[in-house]
C-alpha cells in the first residue's frame, strides 16, 4: 500500500475514514503494516468532511486504490511533454485555457500556486519592458510548456541576464538585437520563491530534456500558445464557458481522441483499470481471450479437414484429400499435420520439391514431428534418387546424408548412400581407365592420315554393328554409361520409348565406336576387314530423306536436357530411316551439296548443324534451335543444382569446343580451309564439281577424322587438367566428361558418317552414287 | 416486432448452453431488484468478454448501452439478455469501427459460460449460434429505431483530467493515480443502467470528483468549483446522485457475483 497516499487521503477525510478502514482491511496484510504509521497521523479536519458512503467505499476499496501497482501514469509523465507542439498544430484533442480563469481563483492563491508549481526548465511567454545593460525585464504573459497556468495578470517580472542570451558573434552586444515590447519565449533558469524573483535563459540547454526542440528568443504574435489567445478571448468574453470552447474546438470532434488522450494520460485501454473486485486484470487468463481461442480452434477445425483428407486419401481420392488440406490450411496456415499430410499426398503424386517444401515448413513450426521426419527422410531418398539419375552424384549423396540425418535408422538411405558413395568410387576408376585409354588411342590416331581413315571407317562398322543388335540394353556396358544413360532417361523420361530405345543404341554406337578406333588405332592390320566393313557401311548408312525430318520432328516434343548422344541417335536413326526408305545415296548427295552451299551462304548464322540435307532445311534447322532452347533450359537446370555448377561449367567449354569444330567443319571458316586444301589440295575448287566430288570427300573426311582426334585430346589435356580437383567433384566430373568425350566424339563421327558413306575410296560406292545421281537427274534439276 | 422475436426464441435453443448460468429472471414477476441484478451480471459478461476480445473501452460502453438502452424497452421474460447482450457487442463493435467477429464473440461466449470447455466444432450449433447473434442484432437495432451513436462521458472526462492537472502540482498529480481511478470508475458505471440516466458530463464530473476525494487531492477554489467551470448546470447533488449510483453498484457486486 502507498503509505504517502494513505495518509493524504486520511488526513483529507479524517478519523472515521480511519476507523472504517480499520474495520474493512482487517484482512489486508498490507493494510496491517502501514496503520501503526497511519495512527500517529494528525488529523486536521473533524468528522464528517466527506459523505460516509464514500468513505465506506474508499475503505472498503482501499487495497485496490492505494495499491503501488494502481498507477501507471507516472513513468509515461514525461514523454507526452514532447507532443506539445505538436498538438498545437494538429489539436488532436481539445487545448482549454488554464481551469483557473474560469474559475475566478484570487490573485493570492495563484501567484502562490505558480511559484510552488514553476519549475526550472519551463517555458514562459513575456514581453520586454526594460533593456539594461546587464540583461532586459520581461513580464510574463502566458506558460508555453510544462505548466499550463493563467499568468498574465499576476505582473510577474523576470530577469534575462546578457549572458542568457546567445550571442550570433559579429556583434559584440547581444542586447541590441532585443527591442522593448518584443515577445521573448525563454526557459525559467531559477526561481527564488521566497523573494518571488524569477530569472529566464535563452540558452536551449536550460530546458528540461522533454521540450529541448522548442526554440527560444523572440517570437512573433502568432507563435503564441493557442490556450493563451484562447483564454484572451474568455476573459474578454464571460460567455465563452468552459463548456462553449470544449464543443467548439477541433480536437474535441476528433473520433479518436479517446485513445489518444488514453495514451497521454497513459491508461491501457487493453488492460483497462476497473474498481470492480470481478474485473480485476489479474482475473483474466490467457487462454480465455478471443486470439487464443481462435488460435486453438482453427487448429482443431484444421485437423478436421485433415482426417476427412485421410479418409478420402485411403479411399484413393486424391483430389478431394488435396482440397481437404487445402482448406485446412486455409483454416489455420501452417499447421502442421495439414502440411504433412499434404506433404504425403505430393510425394505419391511424384511432386518431391512440393513434398519436400510441405514437410520442412511443417517441421519448421514442429522440429519433433516424427512423420513429417520421416517422410521428409524417405522423400529425401527419392530425390536423391532423382539426382542420381541425373547423375548428380554429389548431391544425391547430399540428400540421402540429409535424409539420414532425419532418421538415422532409414534403410533405404543408408543403402542408397552406400550405393551412391560405391558409385562414385567406381566412377572415378572408370574414368581413370578411360583415360589411360583415350590417351593410347589418341597416340596412334596421331601417327598417319591414313591410319585415321581406317578408324574412321571401323568406327562407323562398329556402330552399325551396335544398331544391329540395337535391342540389347545398355546396362552391359561401363558404369560411366550407365550414368549417362539413366541421366539421359530421366531427362526424356516424357518422350517415348521408341525414342530412348534409338537413343540408346546411338549411344551405344558411340561408345563402342570410340572404344573401337582406339582399339583399331593400336592394331591398324585390320585395315582389310575395314574395308568391308565399309562396304557395308555404304550399304546400309544413308542420310535421312527429306520427308523423315518432319517424323523426328514430332519426337522431339518434350526434351530438357537434350544431351549430344540424343541428337546422335538421331542421326544415326536418320539414316536408318533413311535406309528404311532406300533413298539413293546419290541424291542424298546432291542435296548435301547443296546444302553445304547455302551453308556457306549463311555463314553469319550462329548455329550450324550437322545434318542439314533435306530441301526443307530451314524448317528443321528452327527445329533444331527449339531443341537447342530445350537444352539451354536443361543446363540451366543443372545449374541450379550447386555443386554441378563446375561440371557444367567444364561441360559447357567442351560443348563449346565441339561446336566451334563441328561449325568449322562445315562453315569452312578461311583456317579451317587451309587445313583442309594441305590435305585435299584444291578441294574448295572441286567443291562444286559433282564428278571429282568423291575424291575431294575423302579428303575432307580424312580431315575431319584428324580434326576429331585433335580435339580428343584436347579434351584428355582438360581432363587431366582438371583432375586435380577435389575427389568427390572430380569424379563426378569425370563421369560427366566420359559421358561428354563420348557424345564429342559421337558428335563429330556422326555427321561424318555422311561423308564418310560418300568416300570415293570405295568404288562401289561411286557406281552406286553415279546410278542414284542419273536417275535423281530426271527428277530434280540440278542445283 | 413478431417477426424476428419468434425467429429469434427458435435460434435460442441454440443458446440454452450459453444460458445455464442465467438466473431465473425470466419469471413472470418482474421484480426490479432482481433485474438490476440480472441486468448487472450480464453487464459483466458484457465487459469481461469485451476484454477478452481486446475492445477498446468506447466499444464496450457503447455495447452496455444498447444493452440497457435496448432492456429499457423490452422485458427481460421476453427476451434472452445474454444473446442480446453477444449482439450488443457486435454491434457496437460495428458502430464503434472497432468490428468485432461473431466467431470471436460466441467463442468467448461459450468459454465464459463453460469455463475449460474447448473451442466449439464447426459444426451446425455453431451456425445456430451466429444466426441468433446475427437475428439479434436486428432485433435490437428496430428496437432502438436505429439509433445507436451515443455520446459518451469518457472524451469529457479526459479533457476534464488534462484541465484539472494543470491545476495540481505536478508531483502531486504523477504520485496520485486519478487518470487511473477516474476511468475505472467510469468504466464501472455501465454495469447498471445509471450510465443512460444521466448526462455525460455529470458522470464524467462525478466520476473526477470521486476519485479527487478518494485521494483527498484538494483543488483550489475562486469563486466558482472546479466542477462548475465544467459543466455550468451541473450540481452539487447531481454529482451525489451519480456517486450514490455507482456506490450501489459496488455493492451489489458483493451481493451477485
Amino acid at each position: 500500500m502507498d503509505k504517502d497516499l494513505l495518509r493524504q487521503c486520511l488526513t483529507y477525510h479524517g478519523e472515521s475514514l480511519f476507523n472504517k478502514l480499520k474495520c474493512e482491511q482487517t484482512e489486508n496484510p498490507d493494510f496491517q503494516a502501514v496503520v501503526s504509521d497511519l495512527c500517529k497521523a494528525t488529523y486536521e479536519r473533524g468528522e464528517g468532511q466527506g459523505s460516509p458512503l464514500v468513505e465506506q467505499f474508499i475503505a472498503r476499496k482501499a487495497d485496490i486504490l492505494f495499491c503501488p501497482s494502481w498507477k501507471t501514469t507516472t513513468l509515461q509523465e514525461e514523454e507526452h511533454e514532447e507532443e506539445e507542439e505538436e498538438e498545437e498544430a494538429t489539436e488532436p484533442c481539445a487545448i482549454m485555457p488554464p481551469l483557473e480563469l474560469f474559475m475566478e481563483v484570487s490573485y493570492e492563491e495563484r501567484r502562490s500556486m505558480l511559484y510552488r508549481d514553476l519549475e526550472r526548465g519551463d517555458i514562459v511567454v513575456g514581453r520586454i519592458n526594460n533593456i539594461r545593460e546587464y540583461g532586459f525585464f520581461l513580464t510574463l504573459l502566458c506558460m508555453a510548456g510544462g505548466l499550463k497556468r493563467d499568468i498574465e495578470d499576476l505582473e510577474l517580472s523576470c530577469l534575462c541576464h546578457i549572458r542568457e542570451i546567445p550571442s550570433t558573434g559579429s556583434h559584440d552586444d547581444p542586447l541590441s538585437y532585443y527591442q522593448i515590447g518584443d515577445l521573448i519565449r525563454g526557459g525559467v533558469k531559477d526561481i527564488d520563491r521566497y523573494q518571488e524573483k524569477i530569472t529566464v535563459s535563452l540558452h536551449q540547454a536550460s530546458l528540461s530534456p522533454s521540450l529541448k526542440h522548442i526554440k527560444l528568443g523572440v517570437i512573433t504574435q502568432e507563435e503564441l500558445p493557442i490556450h493563451y489567445s484562447r483564454s484572451v478571448r474568455a476573459a474578454a468574453d464571460s460567455s465563452e464557458t468552459y463548456e462553449h470552447i470544449l464543443s467548439r474546438c477541433h480536437g474535441y470532434h476528433n473520433p479518436s481522441v479517446v485513445d489518444y488522450l488514453l495514451k497521454k494520460v497513459g491508461i491501457s485501454d487493453t488492460h483497462p483499470p476497473s474498481m470492480m473486485r470481478g474485473l480485476q486484470s489479474k482475473l483474466f487468463q490467457e487462454e480465455d481471450f478471443a486470439s487464443a481461442i481462435r488460435k486453438k480452434q482453427s487448429a482443431s477445425w484444421a485437423l478436421k479437414c485433415v482426417r476427412a483428407g485421410v479418409d478420402h486419401f485411403k479411399h484413393g481420392h486424391h483430389v478431394e484429400a488435396m482440397n481437404e488440406y487445402n482448406k485446412a490450411l486455409e483454416i489455420d496456415t501452417n499447421n502442421v499435420e495439414a502440411l504433412v499430410a499434404r506433404g504425403a499426398l505430393y510425394a505419391n503424386k511424384g511432386s518431391i520439391m512440393k513434398a519436400i517444401t510441405d514437410f520442412e515448413l511443417a517441421l519448421e513450426s514442429c522440429p519433433d514431428h516424427r512423420n513429417a521426419k520421416k517422410y521428409l527422410s524417405q522423400t529425401l531418398v527419392e530425390r536423391g534418387k532423382q539426382f542420381e539419375g541425373q547423375e548428380k552424384l554429389v548431391t544425391a549423396e547430399g540428400m540421402y546424408r540429409r535424409a539420414l540425418s532425419l532418421d538415422d535408422s532409414n534403410p533405404e538411405a543408408q543403402e542408397a548412400l552406400h550405393k551412391i558413395t560405391d558409385t562414385i568410387q567406381k566412377s572415378i576408376r572408370l574414368r581413370e581407365e578411360a583415360l589411360a585409354k583415350e590417351q593410347v588411342k589418341a597416340k596412334g590416331s596421331q601417327t598417319s592420315a591414313e591410319k585415321l581413315r581406317k578408324i574412321l571407317k571401323e568406327e562407323k562398322r562398329m556402330k552399325k554393328k551396335q544398331k544391329r543388335s540395337a535391342s540389347s540394353t545398355s546396362s552391359s556396358s561401363s558404369s560411366s554409361r550407365s550414368t549417362s544413360s539413366s541421366s539421359s532417361s530421366f531427362s526424356h523420361r516424357r518422350s517415348k520409348k521408341k525414342k530412348k530405345k534409338r537413343r540408346r543404341r546411338s549411344e551405344h554406337g558411340n561408345k563402342r565406336h570410340r572404344r573401337i578406333s582406339s582399339r583399331e588405332s593400336r592394331k591398324s592390320e585390320e585395315g582389310k576387314r575395314d574395308t568391308k566393313e565399309k562396304d557395308e557401311d555404304e550399304v546400309e548408312w544413308y542420310p535421312a530423306p527429306p520427308n523423315t525430318s518432319a517424323t523426328f520432328l514430332n519426337l522431339k516434343g518434350g526434351l530438357e536436357f537434350g544431351e549430344r548422344q540424343e541428337e546422335e541417335g538421331r542421326n544415326a536413326e536418320d539414316k536408318r530411316i533413311c535406309q528404311l526408305y532406300s533413298l539413293s545415296a546419290a541424291s542424298e548427295d546432291e542435296e548435301s551439296d547443296s546444302s553445304r552451299r547455302e551453308r556457306k551462304r549463311k555463314d553469319s548464322r550462329t548455329r550450324r548443324w550437322k545434318n542439314s540435307r533435306s530441301p526443307d532445311k530451314q524448317e528443321k534447322r528452327s527445329s533444331r534451335e527449339r531443341r537447342d532452347t530445350s537444352r539451354e533450359r536443361g543446363k540451366n537446370n543443372n545449374r541450379r543444382d550447386s555443386d554441378s555448377k563446375r561440371r557444367n561449367l567444364d561441360e559447357n567449354t567442351k560443348r563449346r569446343v565441339s561446336c566451334s569444330s563441328a561449325e568449322s567443319d562445315y562453315s569452312r571458316k578461311s583456317s579451317f580451309h587451309s587445313e583442309y586444301s594441305r590435305h585435299s589440295g584444291s578441294a574448295p575448287r572441286m567443291r562444286h564439281d559433282s564428278s571429282k566430288r568423291s575424291s575431294f570427300d575423302g579428303g575432307r573426311c580424312e580431315s575431319r577424322g584428324r580434326e576429331e582426334i585433335c580435339e580428343v585430346e584436347e579434351r584428355e589435356k582438360e581432363s587431366i587438367e582438371g583432375g586435380a580437383a577435389e575427389e568427390n567433384s572430380r569424379s563426378d566430373r569425370h563421369s560427366k566428361r566420359s559421358e561428354s568425350a563420348g557424345s564429342q566424339s559421337g558428335s563429330t563421327s556422326a555427321p561424318q558418317a555422311r561423308p564418310k558413306k560418300d568416300l570415293p575410296a570405295n568404288l562401289l560406292d561411286i557406281f552406286n552414287q553415279i546410278a542414284q545421281f542419273e536417275k535423281e537427274k530426271g527428277v530434280r534439276p540440278k542445283k | 416486432m413478431e417477426g424476428p422475436s419468434t425467429r429469434l426464441c427458435a435460434s435460442q435453443a441454440g443458446l440454452q448452453s450459453l444460458a445455464d448460468r442465467r438466473d431465473s429472471s425470466g419469471d413472470a414477476e418482474s421484480d426490479p431488484a432482481r433485474d438490476m441484478k440480472t441486468h448487472f451480471r450480464v453487464c459483466r459478461f458484457i465487459m469481461e468478454s469485451g476484454v477478452k476480445l481486446a475492445m477498446r473501452s468506447v466499444p464496450v460502453v457503447t455495447a452496455c448501452v444498447l444493452y440497457h438502452r435496448f432492456f429499457e424497452r423490452a422485458s427481460l421474460c421476453a427476451y434472452e439478455p445474454y444473446l442480446v447482450a453477444m449482439s450488443c457487442m457486435y454491434l457496437a463493435g460495428k458502430v464503434e469501427e472497432q468490428h468485432i467477429r461473431t466467431r470471436d464473440i460466441i467463442n468467448v461466449s461459450h468459454r465464459y459460460f463453460n469455463s475449460g470447455s474447448a473451442p466449439l466444432e464447426c459444426d451446425k450449433d455453431f451456425w445456430d449460434l451466429r444466426d441468433s447473434v446475427v437475428q439479434c442484432e436486428l432485433l435490437i437495432l428496430r428496437q432502438l429505431n436505429f439509433h445507436v451513436s451515443f455520446e459518451h462521458p469518457h472524451k469529457y472526462l479526459l479533457h476534464y483530467l488534462l484541465s484539472v492537472k494543470s491545476l495540481v502540482n505536478r508531483h502531486a498529480w504523477s504520485r496520485t493515480p486519478i487518470a487511473e481511478t477516474s476511468w475505472a470508475l467510469l468504466r464501472d458505471c455501465y454495469h447498471g443502467a445509471m450510465c443512460i440516466r444521466h448526462t455525460p458530463q455529470h458522470i464524467a464530473i462525478a466520476m473526477l470528483y470521486l476519485a479527487l476525494n478518494s485521494y483527498g487531492v484538494e483543488l483550489p477554489v475562486g469563486d466558482k468549483e472546479w466542477w462548475q467551470v465544467l459543466c455550468e448546470h451541473v450540481t452539487k447533488a447531481d454529482i451525489d446522485a451519480v456517486i450514490s449510483d455507482l456506490l450501489q453498484l459496488y455493492d451489489m457486486e458483493a451481493k451477485c457475483i
